[in-house]
Formats: C-alpha cells, structure tokens, sequence
C-alpha cells in the first residue's frame, strides 16, 4: 500500500521485532492469561487506551498481536482482532456493527455455518438477513434498506464456487453508506485484498489456507479503515458515546480505527471468544509460507483441472477459471493469479459413484476442510448432506454426483494416480 | 467537542475527557495533512492526569468543515480566534511538524498567549520538495503515501504497534485520506512559504522545548538541532531510532518528555 515491502516478506516479517534482552528470532508463545503492571498509573493508563499494551489475554496477547499486525499488513489493513475461530470472527463483526431491529444483506452462496449464523441465530436476536444471489449486485442495491448494517459475502462461495464482484457490490453497499464486509478465506491476501477493491472489513477463518497446516483454528477480523461512520446516523455503536472507557466516542477518538476498537472492547471484553497463544504460533509458523504455498496450490489446480477435464469417469467439473464458469470474467479480473485451490466435479455413476471414489482415494484424505496443504476430498451427498433428498439437494445447488476436493500441495504425478485409481473403483459401481 | 467557528464547525479532541478549563490548556497542533488523531496517546495521557487538551483539527482537516488555510500565519489567527472562542487565555503549544512552525510564529507574534512551546519532529523552515508537492496537487493518493513512507520510521516499517493489533501505516493513510481533498497541498504549501521562523525563534522568550526523532527523513535532526540552537533551548530529547511520526510511533517517549515541561496552573 504504501512504499511497503511485498509479501512475501511481509508474510515473514510483519508484526514483530525481537525483544532486545533475549533476541528470540521466532516469535515467543506468551503462554500467559495476564501482565505484570509497572505501577497503579501504568494500568490505570492501560484502561484508559492511553498506552499500548496488554492487560489480560482474552483482550490481546503479544503473540497473538504479532499475528493480527502480519495480517493487517498483508491485508492493508488498519488493524486486526484475532479470534479462536473464522465464525467467532464473523460474530464479533456482527456484533460491533448491528443491534436488535437492524438488517443485513448477504450473499446467499456461502459456508453453511456462516448462512445459518445470519438465518437461525441472529434472526433470534432481532437481526434480519436478506440473502441475494452473490452475481447479482442489482439485487443488493435493491436489498439494502434503512436499517442496514453490513452488506457481506464470499469472494469464491463455499461449496458452490460462485464469484461476487466486490468492486461493483462495494460501491453499491458505500453509495447507500453501509460498509461491504468480506469473509475472504478461499482467496487470501495473495489472491485478492478485498479491502483495495471495494471493502471496508475483511474477516478470515485461518483454519484454512492462511495456516494450510490443519493443526490450528483460528479466525481474524482486519479493517481497512475505509469507510466514514460518521456519513450516517447508521452507526451509534461507534459513532455515539462507548460504554465504559469513560464514555469514549470511538469515531471521533480512534478515527479510522473506531470499528476495530469496539471489535476489541466489546467482542474481546465481553463475548471473550480468544485465540490461544500457542493457536497464535502456529498460526504465524503457516503465514510464513503462505505466498509459496498458494503459488503451488494455484498450479496443482490448474493440473488437477487439466486432468478431470479429460477424464472419463467425470462428468462435469466447475472452477471459476474455466471459461464455462458462469463467473469467469470476474473471476480473471479479480484474481488474476488464481481463483483458489477448490473445485467442484461430478463422478459419472451418481450418488454410489461418488462414494466408492472417496472410499478408495489413499493420498488424498476424506475430511470437512478446505485449505490444507494436504489434498482434501469430500462427496457431500454422502456426508454433509446425506440426508437430502434429491429434490432439497437441487435446491441447495447440490447435486449428488458432486465432488468437492480442496487441491494440496503434494507431486502432482502421485495425487494423479490417486484420483485415476479411484475413479476406476468408482466407474465399477 | 464540536464549536462553531466564524460559520465553520471545528472539531477539537479534548483527550476523551470533558472540556473543563484548568489553568492553561496543553494545545496540540498537527502537522501537514493530519489532524487531531496525530496526538491520539497524547491527548489521552494529558486529559486523563488532570489537564486541559485541546487537539484541533484545522479547517478541512478531520472533522472540521471549511475551506484549507493557505498560510502559517493564518493558522496561527484561527488558533488564536479558537482560543478566544473558548475564553482560552494562555497555552502551553505542542506542535508537530507543520505546527512546530505554527507554534514558533504564535510563540512570536502572540507571545502573551503562549506560555510554553514544545516542538516535535520539526526545524526554523520545512522546505518541501517540489515533487511532493506537485504530487499532494495533482495525486493526492499517491503523496500521502510517500509521506506516510517517509514519516514512519522502524515501527511503521516492521509493521509493529505498540496498540495491539494495530498497523501505523495504513492507519496513517487512512487518516490523512480522511482529510478533504486540497487540505495537504494547501498545507505543504504553507511550510514553503514560511520564512520567519529564524527571526520568530531569536524573539521567542517563553521556556521551548525539542523532541526530535533521530532518523527523522522528513525534518532531519540536525535541522532540529539548529532550532535548538536559535532558540537557546537545553531542553531536547533526541528519541534513538525514532522517524519523523513520532507521537504515534513513540508514544511513551515522547509523553515522558513532554510531562515535566507542562505547569499545571
Ligand atoms: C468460507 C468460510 N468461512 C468461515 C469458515 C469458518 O471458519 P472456522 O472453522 O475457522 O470457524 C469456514 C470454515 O469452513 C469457511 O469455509
């Protein structure tokens, strides 16, 4: 963003400075709940955001803040929360933005957990989602009202791979003064950074390809400090008087920073949903390598794609970056460089078809994940949605052939025989 | 707070604290195309030990309508009209950058209204370079994050904060982007323009002060320490290590240094 160093070294780099006394070259686990004070004004100064610091770890870990600055500055982010988790992130966000009586407009092609959050738990609390199609950006417009908070979605949909042109819903969600909120975990900073075309707040589950290691979960929120809360009445949670810190008016104290402050002073304060130091560390460990990674990933997807293209035994294969992808030129515009590691096919054979191929792959593993740098496989109507009928699977935009396989890192030649050997145990069903 | 200036709103930051006259206010002023959250720990720190703070954003800077003032001088008149609109008698100035220079020319020509001066990350004359200011008129964007890049020195760069979480370099581009269009070349302008600070700091008779950031790309050190000569001041503190943003940078430095130079009466 600015005269900055480029990700590759940010990614190695960002956040942290070894401390002078001991010179610890990797980041050190503080495997601590709590800080020794200097002195009864040095914590008073702490409680009265004067000083930087830390307090008590479910507010901020020095290890876990080397984490959040990495990401920040790979995000060109003003600043970021860390969290346990991708959905903890999501809620946190929600819940510095949005009170009881107020609205949100969402893609309706997500991760399933993020659909039911909006359509099961917050509708509980008051909070209304109006889900559109992530292609249509007209239909955001239309969807956007009064009450609106956030307008949300996926770059690349999970399961279903749908691409939502966030510069042009960008615009339209900050023509109506409300912020577009980004969960980008399938793109990555490598990718995409939502937040240099069309975003305000990017939230990220780590679990996957930010930690590509599948030992740690951890979720993110970054903000790109982009958007004005003071345009509006819209915001009295940032732009009104705080509760506690002696009532400070997070806009007009923390200027660009108002929305991350109350992400911390509220969602960490009083929700607590914290990342774990060691999570931290482990965390950092996989961001190390996070652009050498994606660069593998991007071309074993392309092999992979190569591949099921040709095969018999498959019957369909969708990506955004072949051409019949209904969101291709989106797709090549926003990512040039590739538009993540997940494809979706069909096994010829149907619903037992695909069984027997997730049965008998050996280098790839059968599991709920996505962004290891381990090849993933899941046959969805066999599992996750097993207990769909056809009919409901149709609507959910599933079929029951489809394979969703979460492309890894290994030699390509082995993941190859893998996949052919499997399908020849599939087309004998 | 919010105060209607001559028809114009001004936003003045009073360190998260109700505006309460004590003594004489600490009153911050920003440098080129910043604004009161340039002194964000400082204002904080201050108003929460029992002082008055005023950080105010000036005329098309932060939250603060109307149009950029044009030279020193006449920022100086609109701190001097702010004072009077707040029945403010005497203050105790800090000025970085651009308003160190603000801060010598009322320290001159309003001397019965300055109490005490403490100039950080700044010099008698801040020439700007021509492409930058070419570029703060013709590309906005792109001058901000130069300046951005120059001013921050080894915290910005390595991305490190000591708010948890925090980035000073985005945060720094987002926080001059906020300004209105205009505000930053009107400001670089204004330090071309400024010549009198030589003459300004030989008649200045209040107690100054220097705070100076040793790898300061922006207003080198041994520019700070001309000034220091010129105004008879022993009181420096040269901040190791330390680029030209250093109130966000070294908040805890810089506070230090500021502490002992305030009265509170
Ligand atoms: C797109 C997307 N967002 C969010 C999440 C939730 O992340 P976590 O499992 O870290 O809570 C997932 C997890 O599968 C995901 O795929």
């Amino acid at each position: 963003m600015t005269g900055d160093y480029k990700f590759n070294t940010l990614s190695l780099h960002a956040g942290f400075t070894p401390d002078e006394r001991h010179g610890s070259a990797a980041v050190p686990i503080h495997q601590t709940t709590s800080y020794v004070f200097k002195d009864t004004e040095h914590a008073a100064a702490l409680y009265n955001l004067e000083v930087g610091g830390h307090l008590y770890s479910r507010i901020s870990n020095p290890t876990v803040a080397v984490l959040e600055q990495r990401v920040a500055a790979l995000d060109g982010g003003i600043g970021a929360v860390a969290t346990s988790s991708g959905m903890a992130a999501l809620f946190v966000t929600v819940l510095a933005l949005c009170s009881a009586g107020d609205h949100i407009v969402s893609s309706s092609q997500m991760y399933g957990a993020n659909i039911n959050l909006f359509q099961h738990t917050l509708s509980r609390y008051g909070i209304e989602t109006t889900f559109v199609a992530p292609n249509d950006p007209d239909a955001f417009a239309a969807a956007i009202q009064t009450n609106t908070k956030m307008v949300f979605g996926e770059v690349i949909g999970n399961p279903g791979l749908d691409i939502m042109d966030i510069t042009v819903i960008g615009k339209i969600a900050n023509d109506a003064g409300v912020p577009l909120v980004i969960d980008a975990t399938f793109n990555t900073p490598y990718l995409l950074k939502p937040l240099q075309n069309g975003a305000n707040i990017v939230i990220h589950s780590l679990t996957k390809w930010m930690g590509g290691h599948g030992i740690a979960l951890g979720g993110i929120v970054v903000d790109g400090g982009n958007f004005d809360w003071g345009q509006n009445k819209r915001f009295p949670t940032l732009t009104e008087s705080h509760f506690g810190f002696q009532g400070v008016n997070l806009y007009e104290e923390f200027g660009p920073a108002a929305f991350i402050t109350r992400v911390r002073t509220e969602g960490m304060y009083n929700v607590g949903p914290c990342l774990s130091p060691t999570n931290a560390f482990h965390l950092i460990q996989g961001i190390e390598t996070l652009g050498l990674r994606m660069e593998r990933h991007m071309s074993n997807t392309k092999k992979m794609l190569d591949f099921l293209l040709q095969h018999e035994g498959i019957s369909w294969v969708k990506h955004p970056t072949l051409p019949d992808h209904p969101d291709y030129d989106v797709a090549k515009r926003l990512m040039p460089k590739g538009a993540g590691s997940v494809i979706a096919c069909g096994v010829k054979g149907g619903r037992e078809a695909g069984q027997a191929f997730i049965e008998n792959v050996k280098v790839a593993s059968h599991l709920a994940n996505v962004g290891d740098a381990k090849t993933l496989v899941i046959h969805p109507g066999s599992t996750t949605q097993s207990h769909l009928s056809p009919e409901a699977m149709k609507l959910a935009g599933l079929t029951d052939d489809m394979l969703r396989i979460s492309v890894g890192l290994e030699d390509f030649e082995d993941l190859q025989a893998d996949f052919e050997q499997a399908l020849r145990s599939a087309a004998k069903i | 707070m919010k105060i209607n200036l001559n028809g114009e709103i001004v936003f003045a930051s009073t360190g998260g604290r109700n505006f309460e006259l004590k003594g004489k206010p600490i009153w911050f002023i920003h440098g080129s195309g910043q604004s009161h959250l340039s002194f964000m720990l400082q204002g904080r720190f201050f108003a929460n030990r029992g002082w008055s703070v005023i950080a105010a954003d000036m005329p098309s800077h932060g939250l603060s309508s109307g149009i950029p003032l044009d030279t020193i001088e006449a920022m100086s008149d609109w701190h001097i009209a702010l004072m009077d609109s707040l029945g403010v008698e005497k203050v105790q100035i800090v000025g970085h950058s651009q308003g160190g220079l603000i801060g010598l020319d009322l320290a001159h020509r309003y001397a019965d209204r300055v109490s005490r001066l403490s100039l950080v990350a700044t010099a008698l004359s801040i020439p700007v370079n021509d492409n930058l200011i070419d570029m703060a008129k013709n590309k906005e964007p792109v001058a901000i994050k130069a300046m951005m890049d120059w001013g921050h020195g080894s915290e910005g760069h390595s991305h490190d904060h000591t708010m948890p979480g925090q980035n000073h370099l985005n945060y720094g581009v987002q926080m001059m982007t906020a300004n209105k269009s205009g505000a930053l070349h009107a400001d670089l302008q204004a330090c071309v323009d400024y010549v009198n600070g030589p003459s300004a700091a030989a008649m200045i008779t209040c107690p100054t002060q220097l705070i100076l950031g040793q790898k300061d790309k922006m207003t080198p050190l041994k520019f700070g320490l001309k000034s220091a000569e010129a105004l008879k001041t022993v009181n420096v503190t040269i901040v190791e290590n330390a680029g030209h943003m250093l109130p966000s940078e070294h908040p805890e430095e810089v506070n230090r240094a500021l502490r002992p130079f305030f009265t509170k009466s």
